[in-house]
C-alpha cells in the first residue's frame, strides 16, 4: 500500500493558508472550511445557511491548481467513509484521488444527507455523491466543448483533464476550465436526507470500467493522525475561548439545593459558576482551573454522596434495582409489534413431543469512547457557532436553534472529527452544555467532559430480556419457534442539558426500533415479536447495531441449542432451515474458510485437558448485509476465563468501495463485540451509574485479542448494490462465543457479559 | 500560584506559566499547543496521554509539571518528521493501523518505549507492553502488526 499521504496540505496547513488561498483564487467563495484558530474569527459575516442541494457547487469545487474538493454532510467517525466517498467521487469525476480533498459535516458548507450512523453512508450517500460527481464530469465536458469549439461527444475526460478524442495533445485541466469560478450549475435534487435523489439525468460510468472504486486505497486521514498533525475537535482552539467543565447531579434526577462558592475565586484563572436550574458548570481561563473548580463542587470519580461537594443535591434514588433490571424491563409500559406471525405456534408448542425454552439477558452497555465528548460554543445575541464532532451536525444545528431560541439562519456547526463514538455518545449532549455556558458568559467556551461524565452520562445501550421457545419433531426438524423480546428505546434523543435547565422537551424524542431482528428461518409456525418501551432507568440511545447485537445473540444461540438437542451439526441444521440464498452463501463461505467439519456440538469434548476447546458459529442479516462468523474459543474451567482464538468472518455487503477499509471495520467490530460479550456491563445503584471509569467498566485488552481474524468478502461485485459494511459484523459475536463455549464445556451462557465468575457459576 | 517553569520538550527548552501541581498533559496541549498527547481519562487508565520521559513511556495526565524537572520529554510530534517519520509511524501508516486514531498517540509512544528496551520483541512481548493502553475501535490486530513491522525494519 502506498505509504505516502495524499499530496494536499494537511488540515492545519489549510487553515493557516486559507486567507492566502482566498486571495489568490480571486473570489472563489467555497474552498476549505477547516478553520484553525487563526481564521476562526473572520468568518462571522459569511452566510451560514447550507448550500442548495440541487446546485453542483454544493458538492464540488475545482480549484485553479487543479485540486478539487468534495463537500458532504456525512462525517468521518473513524470508519473510513471519507476515503470511500472520495473514491466514489474521484471515479465518476475522472479525477485523481490524491488531489481530491473532502470537507465534511460543516453545516454552512454541506448539504444535510442525514446523520452518519447505522453503516448507512455508502448505501445512501454513496449514490448521491456518485450522481453529483457524474454531473460534475458532464459539466466539465460541456466547458471543454466550448473551449475547444467541438461537441462534447468528441472529448474524453481522464485524471482531471479533458482531451480531444482525435487529437490527444489538445488537452486542458479541470482547474483551467473552471478558472476559479463556482460551479453554479443546476443538477436537480428531490427528496431529503437519506432519501435525497441527485442529478437524475447524470450519465453514470459502467462499473466494469472502475479503476478507483474497489481498490484498497490508503485512507486520507491516517497519515495526519499518525504524525500528530490531525485536528480533532478536542484540539480546536478559538480566540478568546474559556474552558468549561460540567458538574452533573449526584442522582440522575436530583435537584440542585445550593452551591457554596467558597474558595473558587482563589483558583488562579477561575472565572465563574454557571448555574441555571439544575444545570451546573464552571468556567475558567485554563483547563486546570476549570477541573479544580468542578472538583470542589463535586465533580470527582467517586463522590461519596449528594452533599459531598460544595454543590448540594437532593437525595434522589429513583433508578431501578440493578439485579432486578430485567424484571423492570419486562413490566414496563410500551407497545407490542410483530415481525413474523404465521401458523399456530402456541398449538404446535403445546402438542410437540419435544420443546425447549430459554431466556436471554443482556445489560446496559456503553459506547466507551477513549476521548471524552468535547465541543466549543460561541453564543452571542442572535448568532451561535459550534465546533463539534457530532455524527449529526445538521440535526444539532436544528436542536440548538430550539434550545437557544435563535433563528436557524444564525446557527452554524463547524464539524471536526472526534474520538470514535460508535453511535450516539456524549458528543451531541456536550454541544448543549457548551451552549448554555457560552450564553451565560458571553464568550466562546470549550467544554470537555471528564471520564466520569462520559461513563456516567453518555446515553447507554439498553438492557434487554428475551424469551424463546421452540418445538422439534421426531426427526429433529423445528416445527415451532417463538421469540419474544422486551426492549427499552435505543433512540432517546432528549438532551440532558435541556432537562437540567427545566426544558426537557425542548429537543429530541423517543424513537422506536420496532422489532430489531431479521427473522429468516423457514419454520412452519413462527411468532417473533417485540415489546418496545420508552426510557427504563438510564438515558438510552443507539450503540453499534442497536438491539440487533442482542437479538442475534438470542436467536443464534437458541438455534444452536436446538441443533444440539437434535444432535445435528450446527451448520447443517441452519442450512436445513434457511431459504435466503445470501445467508446460505455467507455461512458456506465462512465454513469453507474455517475448514468446518460436520459434527454435533460438544460431541468430541475432551474433559481430561486443562483447557477446553470449542467452535461456534452464527450469522445475521442486518439491513440486507449478511455476515457469518465462526470462532474458536479456549475455556479454562478452573478460572472460568474464555479466550477467543481464530475468528473467520464471511461478509456480504455487495460491492465494496475499499476492501482494506472494510476489513479494518470488520476487525474493529469483531474485537469490540468480543469485548462487549466477555466484559461489559454498566453498573448502577439507585442514584447513578457506578461504573465511572475503565476499572468499573473494563474493555478488551491486547493480551485478550484473537490470534487471527480471517475475512472473506462475498458478492463483492457491481451487480450487487452496496449495502452497509462494518457494523453488521458486530451482531453474530456473542452467539458465536456462547455456542463455542457450549461446544467446549457443555454449558450454555445466556446472560452477558461472560465474565469468569459467571462461567464458573454456570458450570457448577 | 502559577509559576514560570522550564520544560525540555522535543529537544527544546520551553517556559510555561502554570500551576506547579497541574498535570504535564495540559501544559503540553494548552501552553505548548501540541496535539499528540490526548486527554482520555485523567486517571492513568487508558494511555491516550502517553509521552516519553528520558526515553520511557509515562502518563502525562497524572504527572505534575513540578515532577518533570530537567528530564527530556518527547511527544508524538518529536518522534519523527514528515520527511523522516519514525519507523513506528511509517509502519502504522503502512499497516493502516488506525480507525478514529485517538488512542494511537499512546500506542506509538508506548511501543517506542518498548523498542528502546527490547528491540526484538515477540508478539506476546508487544501485547504485554501495550496491555495498559486501551483502543475502543478495535484496531489491535493492526497495531500489533505495525509494531512487529517497525521492529523488523529497525533491526533489519
Amino acid at each position: 500500500m502506498n505509504a505516502k499521504g495524499n499530496d494536499l496540505p494537511s488540515a492545519s496547513d489549510i487553515a493557516l493558508s486559507r486567507r492566502a488561498f482566498l486571495k489568490s483564487s480571486g473570489g472563489l467563495v467555497v474552498a476549505f472550511n477547516l478553520f484553525g484558530p487563526a481564521v476562526a474569527a473572520d468568518t462571522a459575516q459569511e452566510s451560514v445557511a447550507p448550500p442548495p442541494a440541487g446546485n453542483l457547487y454544493a458538492w464540488l469545487a475545482v480549484h485553479p491548481d487543479n485540486t478539487a474538493t468534495l463537500f458532504t454532510g456525512k462525517v468521518e467517525t473513524g470508519t473510513g467513509v471519507q476515503t470511500a466517498l472520495a473514491q466514489i467521487a474521484a471515479e465518476e469525476l475522472d479525477f485523481p484521488f490524491d488531489r481530491l480533498a473532502v470537507v465534511m459535516g460543516t453545516t454552512s458548507k454541506t448539504v444535510d444527507q442525514g446523520p452518519t450512523y447505522g453503516s448507512m453512508t455508502i448505501r445512501y450517500a454513496g449514490p448521491q455523491i456518485r450522481h453529483a460527481a457524474a454531473a460534475g464530469r458532464q459539466a466539465l465536458l460541456d466547458l471543454a466543448a466550448k473551449h475547444f469549439g467541438v461537441p462534447a461527444s468528441q472529448l474524453t475526460a481522464k485524471d482531471g483533464a479533458v482531451s480531444m478524442l482525435r487529437s490527444a495533445s489538445r488537452t486542458i485541466t479541470y482547474g483551467k476550465l473552471v478558472d476559479g469560478k463556482r460551479l453554479n450549475i443546476d443538477i436537480g435534487a428531490s427528496g431529503e436526507r437519506f432519501a435525497m435523489k441527485l442529478a437524475p439525468k447524470a450519465h453514470l460510468k459502467d462499473p466494469s470500467t472502475y479503476t478507483v472504486v474497489g481498490r484498497p486505497i490508503a485512507r486520507k486521514d491516517i497519515p495526519d493522525k499518525i504524525m500528530a498533525r490531525f485536528v480533532y475537535v478536542q484540539d480546536v482552539r478559538v480566540e478568546g475561548m474559556l474552558h468549561g467543565r460540567v458538574v452533573r447531579p449526584y442522582g440522575v434526577e436530583a435537584t440542585l439545593q445550593s452551591v457554596d462558592e467558597t474558595g473558587l475565586k482563589k483558583i488562579p484563572g477561575f472565572v465563574q459558576v454557571v448555574r441555571r436550574d439544575n444545570f451546573l458548570g464552571v468556567v475558567a481561563e485554563n483547563e486546570w482551573a476549570a477541573i479544580q473548580a468542578a472538583a470542589k463542587l463535586g465533580s470527582t470519580l467517586n463522590p461519596s454522596g449528594p452533599d459531598a461537594g460544595q454543590a448540594k443535591w437532593s437525595n434522589w434514588n429513583g433508578l431501578p434495582q440493578m439485579d432486578q433490571i430485567w424484571e423492570t424491563v419486562r413490566h414496563s409500559g410500551g407497545r407490542d409489534s410483530s415481525a413474523v406471525s404465521h401458523g399456530s405456534t402456541a398449538t404446535a408448542l403445546a402438542h410437540a413431543s419435544r420443546t425447549l425454552k430459554a431466556t436471554y439477558k443482556t445489560p446496559f452497555q456503553m459506547h466507551g469512547s477513549i476521548g471524552p465528548s468535547c465541543a466549543i460554543a460561541d453564543v452571542k445575541g442572535g448568532r451561535a457557532t459550534f465546533w463539534s464532532g457530532t455524527q449529526m451536525p445538521h440535526e444539532t444545528r436544528r436542536d440548538m436553534a430550539k434550545l437557544l431560541d435563535i433563528p436557524l439562519d444564525g446557527i452554524e456547526v463547524r464539524w471536526f472529527e472526534a474520538s470514535g463514538a460508535y453511535g450516539r455518545n456524549g458528543l451531541e449532549h456536550v454541544v448543549a452544555d457548551a451552549a448554555i455556558m457560552s450564553q451565560a458568559v458571553g464568550r466562546p467556551v470549550r467544554v470537555q467532559w471528564m471520564r466520569w461524565d462520559e461513563h456516567g452520562w453518555e446515553p447507554k445501550e439498553p438492557p434487554i430480556v428475551q424469551d424463546l421457545q421452540a418445538a422439534l419433531d421426531d426427526s429433529g426438524h423445528v416445527i415451532a419457534w417463538q421469540h419474544h423480546m422486551w426492549i427499552p428505546t435505543t433512540a432517546d434523543t432528549h438532551l440532558t442539558a435541556a432537562a437540567l435547565i427545566g426544558r426537557p422537551e425542548a429537543t429530541g424524542h423517543i424513537g422506536s426500533a420496532g422489532v430489531p431482528i431479521k427473522y429468516a428461518y423457514n419454520f412452519e409456525n413462527a411468532d417473533v415479536a417485540a415489546h418496545d418501551e420508552g426510557r427504563v432507568g438510564l438515558l438510552t440511545a443507539w450503540l453499534r447495531s442497536p438491539a440487533q447485537f442482542e437479538t442475534t445473540f438470542a436467536m443464534e444461540s437458541f438455534i444452536d441449542e436446538l441443533a444440539a438437542a437434535a444432535r445435528q451439526d450446527p451448520l447443517a441444521f441452519r442450512l436445513a432451515h434457511l431459504d435466503d440464498d445470501r445467508a446460505i452463501s455467507v455461512l458456506k463461505a465462512a465454513a469453507q474458510a474455517y475448514g468446518w467439519q460436520s459434527r454435533p456440538a460438544h460431541a468430541n469434548a475432551d474433559p481430561s485437558g486443562k483447557h477446553a476447546h470449542g467452535r461456534g458459529m452464527a450469522w445475521v442479516n442486518r439491513d440486507e448485509t449478511r455476515v457469518a462468523t465462526i470462532a474458536d474459543v479456549i475455556v479454562d474451567p478452573s478460572s472460568g476465563r474464555i479466550n477467543v482464538g481464530r475468528v473467520v468472518v464471511a461478509h456480504d455487503c455487495g460491492l465494496v468501495i475499499n476492501p482494506d477499509g472494510l476489513k479494518n471495520q470488520i476487525e474493529g467490530n469483531v474485537i469490540q463485540s468480543i469485548s462487549r460479550t466477555l466484559h461489559e456491563e454498566v453498573t448502577f445503584d439507585t442514584a447513578h451509574v457506578t461504573s465511572r471509569d475503565w476499572q468499573g467498566y473494563p474493555i478488551l485488552r491486547f493480551e485478550e485479542i484473537p490470534d487471527r481474524i480471517d475475512i472473506v468478502l462475498v458478492n463483492n461485485s457491481p451487480e450487487h448494490m452496496s449495502t452497509g459494511g462494518g457494523e453488521p459484523s458486530t451482531c453474530p459475536t456473542a452467539a458465536v462465543i456462547s455456542n463455542a463455549v457450549f461446544d467446549a464445556i457443555g454449558v450454555r451462557l445466556r446472560q452477558m457479559p461472560f465474565r469468569p465468575e459467571r462461567v464458573k457459576a454456570a458450570m457448577s | 500560584m502559577s509559576q514560570q517553569i522550564t520544560l525540555n520538550v522535543n529537544g527544546d527548552g520551553h517556559v510555561v506559566q502554570v500551576e506547579p501541581d497541574s498535570m504535564l498533559l495540559y501544559a503540553l496541549r494548552d501552553n505548548l499547543g501540541l496535539r499528540g498527547p490526548k486527554f482520555g481519562c485523567g486517571l492513568s487508565e487508558c494511555g491516550a496521554c502517553t509521552v516519553l520521559r528520558d526515553g520511557k513511556a509515562i502518563r502525562s495526565c497524572i504527572t505534575p509539571v513540578s515532577a518533570v524537572g530537567t528530564s527530556r520529554i518527547i511527544t508524538l510530534e518529536g518522534l519523527g518528521t514528515a520527511e523522516h517519520p519514525h519507523p513506528l509511524q511509517q509502519a502504522f501508516i503502512e499497516e493502516q493501523a488506525a480507525q478514529c486514531g485517538y488512542c494511537i498517540n499512546g500506542m506509538i509512544m508506548q511501543a517506542a518505549s518498548l523498542l528502546k528496551q527490547n528491540p526484538h520483541p515477540s508478539r506476546d512481548d508487544i501485547k504485554k507492553a501495550l496491555n495498559g493502553n486501551l483502543c475502543r475501535c478495535g484496531t489491535h490486530m493492526r497495531i500489533v502488526r505495525a509494531v512487529e513491522r517497525a521492529a523488523g525494519r529497525a533491526n533489519g
